[in-house]
């Protein structure tokens, strides 16, 4: 349980350590070249893994529905859009706001589904993450004395 | 970026803050899409399709984007060789999440946990200006703000734990 807490808590850190790697690069090219050497490097690193594991193409992949392949079209917008964020925010701020456009649209998908134990509780946390979302916005500014 | 005003990014912060949500967004839809995959060729698999088709996106969207002038990078010149490794960081989560997933912690340790370890090394990584992104003290406004959003996010992975 130790060795997963740790675990769990270091695959948090690459999540940043990632965003800062592809921010800087994308500081030198682009926002989206930086998601593409991102999708490309971990695709050779994935393959040789999954090579190595004599899976590169496992039994259920052919009878996996067409969703099931988009992931990685929307994970190119998404890196891409962190790429871009990180110099204008900063990497706290960017990835707060990402936490928290992926919680309010789980808690939507959730109430879309049907789903969704504890409503009373969701809906505080919502509260919590908007007031959080308003308070970041950059303060307007007092227009100068001409 | 103006070197005149360092303290006015030059985007309005509205835009910026839709264009994040936005992006969490597609990150629910991408987790969804990704998690239905893994739940029928494994989440090895379901990394390496992900990372295989968005590499082929990618490079269409830079080949289209090709056409149009290009916008000039921020700080040319150029780019270290390490800061191509985000890929890696990159893949190497969903192997060690893919693993923590399915261990003790289930799903809702493993988001808390991670949304710790981000948030401890994004503060870290904006006070030292580390890896070549500058270096920017968080302001008390931006701190309440992330404590906010972190206070509502763990309610929110507690609720939606069970599913």
């Amino acid at each position: 349980m130790a060795a997963a807490i740790l675990v769990a808590f270091a695959a948090g850190l690459l999540v940043t350590l990632s965003r800062q790697l592809n921010g800087r690069l994308a500081l030198g090219s682009s926002a989206m070249a930086s998601s593409f050497w991102n999708h490309l490097v971990g695709f050779a690193l994935l393959a040789l893994l999954a090579a190595a594991a004599g899976a590169l193409w496992p039994a259920g992949a052919a009878g996996a529905p067409l969703p099931a392949w988009l992931g990685g079209s929307l994970g190119v917008v998404f890196v891409a859009a962190g790429s871009w964020l990180i110099p204008r925010l900063g990497a706290a701020l960017t990835g707060g706001l990402l936490v928290a456009g992926q919680m309010l649209s789980g808690v939507a998908l959730d109430l879309l589904r049907g789903g969704g134990a504890q409503p009373g509780l969701q809906l505080a946390g919502v509260a919590l993450i908007l007031a959080g979302v308003w308070l970041s916005r950059r303060p307007r500014r007092r227009p100068a004395r001409a | 970026m103006s070197p005149t005003a360092p303290t006015a990014p030059p985007v309005p912060r509205a835009a910026e803050i839709l264009a994040a949500l936005g992006a969490g967004g597609l990150l629910t839809l991408m987790l969804l899409a990704n998690s239905t995959m893994a739940a029928h060729a494994g989440p090895l698999f379901s990394s390496l399709a992900a990372h295989g088709t968005g590499t082929v996106v990618a490079a269409a969207l830079l080949l289209l984007g090709r056409r149009r002038r290009a916008v000039p990078p921020a700080a040319p010149g150029r780019v270290p060789l390490w800061a191509y490794l985000g890929g890696v960081s990159g893949a190497l989560t969903v192997i060690l999440t893919s693993w923590t997933a399915n261990s003790g912690l289930a799903l809702t340790g493993t988001l808390a946990l991670g949304l710790a370890g981000q948030v401890v090394l994004a503060l870290a990584f904006d006070m030292t200006g580390a890896l070549g992104l500058a270096r920017r003290r968080p302001e008390p406004r931006e701190l309440g703000a992330l404590g906010l959003i972190l206070a509502g996010t763990v309610l929110v992975i507690l609720t939606r734990g069970a599913g």
